[in-house]
């Protein structure tokens, strides 16, 4: 009897968890392992907007029970960041010093929030939402009826910022090259799309580049953002959304070739033997474009993890990259993206 | 989170030197006195230090509670070769705490985090770079954890302050400094960390009446020896009931009594008999391998009539057994030890309370019925730790009267007379028309030595009848019903330690719609017969849950009222858990209720 396949996920995200789901079923009786840096099973983080939507607890966003994990024979190392991958070895090495070795490992580690780097200064003045703590944490800090100022506005702080409106809030977007991020919507379409965003209750601040964040002065709202036309915005929270950059810094030593992400192949499969990507992190050969790149959102995710699952259980499976997922505005005058839809 | 939901158990595991123990002690005396209920235990390896495994459990409650948790809200984790074993003690959504930066690399499951259970929240802090930052030393892992502890759940800071204090009020003041340094470190990362599991503690109750005091069942024994008058101990060390002479050896000087600690437990009973029979009031303490041993003298006390108090805190057994785990496998000699019909008095108390109360009755009892009365604990009881509510006004009777030495003329002193109470008059060494022989033979009235048989008969009968009367001694719970009164399904009837699990186990039931009620027999010898019995009568199933294998006290209860009932036995080790009770009630109800149909 052979000695049971050891599949290591890196990542707890949408890719992750589909690709987990994927591996129980067609090999089951192989070893699954979950690693994650955060402390909590994987919820959906297209939901975290709920938490202005009467959502109190983590545990409502929860995608599986915990017994869900039980049954599927599914570990999730939480709190167990990787420091190392070791490809030659077949070894993880996790923070707190403790070596995993893997048969088949799953690169899915999302990305980070990107921050510009004029921005970097101004960091500890602002709220992020990637994560369901970061969440709560600018949940408390908007009053009722605050406004928030976005920085950029890519479509998951468009997402938030609908929430917001809906639940009573004010936004401003100040508008950045990246607003409307991943999608791509050119300079002579964007006063549309401006309009669109204003019918939808949020202000446009498209008054070019921040000069500096500082807090309000007493008795005002707790950010002021000044512009480098002099003009000026208080706002109770800031926010920074520049899309994200992918999570890759502990692969440098894995031989897994990178750029931006990780290089794959149409079936996700990376440079270095054994080692596969998806969601976020990876960066996808398009035969049709000639070069890598990324693909976002929910259903795209999901179905990375699936299919990488499926190539790690020996199919050859090929991720289609013909689905381009564009932004519209509706027959209502409102602005739809495919990324605001999801299970 | 309202005040009345507060009930949280926190285990800390960790290798014997880890200080466990000590991180342990601080947080229930912390606890304590915020004002929160506390029951703690504590399980720890034979060996003095350098290996085996130390778990310190403490339940914090803002009501009453009678047992540990089946599973605790929070593990601290100070040695994870000893904690991942308890990981899947932790309850859903509970919490794992522990180091997260080892110093040496580990190999796959050696950290338990990788063992963290999918419905546990994970918290790893460095306890190890914390400790050596704040007082350069990792010794003081376990106030860092301690502290991330408090700070994680808002405990109040002061209260660990003054228990440190408190703690360490001998030593150096650097020593106390040293530790809240490392506390204070632990806090401030717990206080920042974001709390995602659903351990909630609320507020403690703005006061509790009386006077509070958290004390091990030993302790409260010792307290109870103090309060009821004891002049003289005699003991010899022993595992579990060690810790009743090293208190008693502090405080019987302070209140001009004396303490000696004798060459084995022979010595130790033959001088407490000794005193017993000079009119002090004597004691010694020992577990079941010492009871074997004093078993010759015992029953000299009982012959001669001579008070004195026997403590046998019971371990795991026979022989030198399980010095560390407990058990209630001494309940047979305890009540039948020893040669010829030797009934004695035995007490045997079910909570850190009763500890202190029985210590102090039996004081009494053996000076009221001259005899030897032993009080039966068992290590669960002496290690476990309780906030007892003490009322200042409640004093035992420390002068019971012995009767005076009264003369036919030209007649001796009848020592062994008999009477209708069947308590003979008592004389002292030296007291006037008060000689009499004393003798392990049987005696007449006069105490002359004597075989006859009607003498042998009436003596036997005199020492047996008058046990009767402590059924009826007063200020002391001999027997109590709890529970749904009436008819029921199910009765509990348990004894000891492992009352406050059957206890626990009967609400649980009541909750599930069992018509249940649970009994604590206090007394084993004489058995309240007629309680018993009463109780029996209205249950359609009887339950004795205890920590034996032959299931001493059913045997005790059922040879001595005839009565059919069902056993629950452990020896594990380790208390007997409230779940394995209520699965046997459920059990027993959907049995009777199938009869039923």
């Amino acid at each position: 009897m052979s000695t049971p396949l050891h599949y290591v996920i890196i990542g707890n995200g949408m890719a992750g968890n589909a690709a987990a789901a994927v591996l129980r079923e067609h090999d089951p009786e192989c070893r699954i392992t979950i690693i994650s840096a955060g402390a909590l099973l994987f919820y959906n983080r297209y939901d975290l907007p709920n938490v202005f939507r009467g959502t109190e607890s983590w545990v409502d966003l929860l995608v599986h029970p915990p017994e869900y994990y039980e049954r599927n024979r599914i570990t999730v190392r939480r709190k167990s960041p990787v420091i190392d991958v070791d490809s030659k070895r077949q070894v993880l090495v996790l923070a707190h010093r403790e070596e995993l070795h893997y048969d088949r490992l799953l690169l899915a580690t999302g990305g980070e929030p990107y921050l510009p780097e004029k921005l970097k200064d101004s960091r500890p003045l602002m709220h992020n939402f990637g994560t369901y703590r970061a969440a709560m944490t600018m949940r408390a800090a908007l009053p009722d009826g605050g406004r928030v100022a976005m920085l950029g506005g890519d479509v998951m702080g468009l997402d938030l910022a609908r929430a917001l409106i809906e639940t009573g809030h004010q936004v401003s977007v100040v508008t950045d090259e990246r607003t409307f991020w991943p999608h791509e919507v050119d300079d002579q379409e964007r006063p549309r799309y401006y309009e669109a965003l204003e019918r939808m209750g949020i202000e446009v601040r498209d008054q070019g580049e921040v000069d500096r964040i500082v807090e309000g002065a007493a008795g005002m709202p707790a950010r002021h953002i000044t512009f480098a036309c002099g003009e000026d915005l208080y706002a109770d929270v800031v926010m920074p959304f520049f899309g994200i950059a992918p999570n890759v810094d502990f692969m440098s030593n894995s031989g897994a070739d990178m750029e931006r992400g990780i290089l794959v192949d149409g079936h996700l499969k990376s440079s270095s033997e054994n080692i596969w990507a998806a969601g976020d992190v990876s960066q996808i050969w398009s035969p049709k474009s000639k070069s890598y790149r990324f693909y976002y959102g929910y259903r795209n995710v999901r179905r990375m993890g699936e299919t990488a699952a499926l190539n790690m259980c020996g199919e050859a499976v090929e991720f289609d990259t013909n689905d381009d997922d564009v932004i519209e505005i509706d027959e209502a005058g409102r602005i739809q993206s495919p990324f605001w839809e999801h299970d | 989170m309202a005040t009345h939901d507060t009930d949280v158990q926190i285990s800390i595991c960790g290798s014997a030197g880890d200080g466990t123990i000590a991180a342990g002690d601080l947080l229930k005396q912390a606890m304590a006195h915020a004002g929160y209920r506390v029951i703690a235990f504590n399980t720890y390896p034979a060996e003095i230090r350098g290996f085996g495994k130390c778990i310190a459990r403490t339940r914090i409650s803002t009501e009453q509670v009678y047992s540990m948790k089946p599973r605790s809200d929070v593990l601290i984790s100070l040695n994870d070769a000893h904690a991942i074993p308890h990981v899947g003690e932790v309850r859903d959504y509970g919490s794992v705490i522990y180091e997260s930066a080892p110093i040496t690399r580990l190999a796959e499951g050696q950290h338990i985090s990788g063992h963290v259970r999918p419905g546990q929240l994970p918290y790893g802090l460095p306890l190890r770079e914390l400790s050596e930052r704040a007082t350069g030393s990792n010794r003081s892992r376990n106030m860092v954890a301690l502290g991330f502890l408090a700070g994680l759940y808002a405990m109040p800071r002061e209260v660990f302050h003054a228990a440190i204090k408190a703690k360490f009020k001998t030593k150096p003041k650097a020593v106390s400094e040293a530790t809240i340094a490392a506390f204070e470190a632990g806090l401030e990362v717990g206080a920042q960390t974001h709390r995602f599991d659903l351990v909630e503690l609320g507020e403690p109750p703005e006061s509790l009446p009386g006077n509070v005091q958290i004390l091990s069942g030993n302790a409260a024994v010792a307290k109870g020896c103090i309060e009821g008058g004891l002049d003289n101990y005699f003991g010899y060390p022993i595992t579990p009931a060690t810790t009743i002479m090293e208190r008693l050896a502090h405080d019987l000087p302070v209140h001009g009594k004396r303490m000696l600690q004798t060459e084995d437990e022979i010595a130790a009973i033959s001088g407490a008999v000794g005193a017993g029979f000079a009119g002090a009031r004597a004691a010694t303490a020992t577990s079941g391998p010492g009871l074997a041993l004093m078993g010759e003298m015992l029953g000299l006390g009982v012959m001669a009539e001579v008070p004195c108090v026997i403590f046998v805190s019971q371990r795991g057994g026979p022989s030198t057994g399980l010095p560390t785990k407990t058990e209630q496998s001494d309940l047979n000699i305890a009540v039948h030890g020893g040669a010829g019909d030797a009934k004695r008095i035995v007490l045997a108390p079910t909570n850190v309370e009763g500890c202190w109360r029985c210590a102090g009755k039996a004081f009494e009892m053996a000076e009221a019925y001259q005899t030897p009365v032993i009080v039966l604990l068992d290590l669960y009881l002496s290690n476990r730790f309780e906030s007892v509510n003490f009322d200042p006004d409640e004093n035992f009777n420390l002068s019971i009267p012995r009767g005076k030495p009264k003369h036919r003329p030209g007649e001796s002193f009848r020592r062994y007379q008999v009477t209708d109470s069947g308590v003979s008059p008592r004389s002292v060494p030296g007291e006037a028309d008060g000689l009499h022989p004393a003798t392990g033979l049987e005696h007449d009235e006069f105490g002359h030595p004597s075989y006859e048989a009607d003498v042998h008969t009436a003596m036997s009968k005199k020492r047996h009848d008058k046990l009767n009367k402590a059924l009826k001694h007063p200020a002391i719970t001999i027997s109590k019903r709890f529970g749904d009164t009436g008819k029921v399904d199910v009765g509990i009837l348990a004894w000891g330690s492992t009352f406050g699990e059957g206890l626990e186990a009967m609400m649980l039931a009541r909750k599930e719609g069992i018509r249940c009620a649970a009994m604590k027999v206090v007394m084993l010898s004489p058995l309240p017969e007629a309680e018993i019995s009463a109780f029996m009568d209205d249950c359609d199933e009887v339950l004795v849950p205890e920590l034996n294998f032959e299931g001493q006290f059913a045997n005790l209860v059922s040879g001595t009222l005839g009565r059919p009932l069902h056993r629950l036995n452990e020896v594990t080790g380790h208390p007997m858990s409230v779940s394995a009770i209520l699965d046997q009630v459920r059990a027993l109800a959907a049995h009777n209720a199938r009869n039923a149909a």
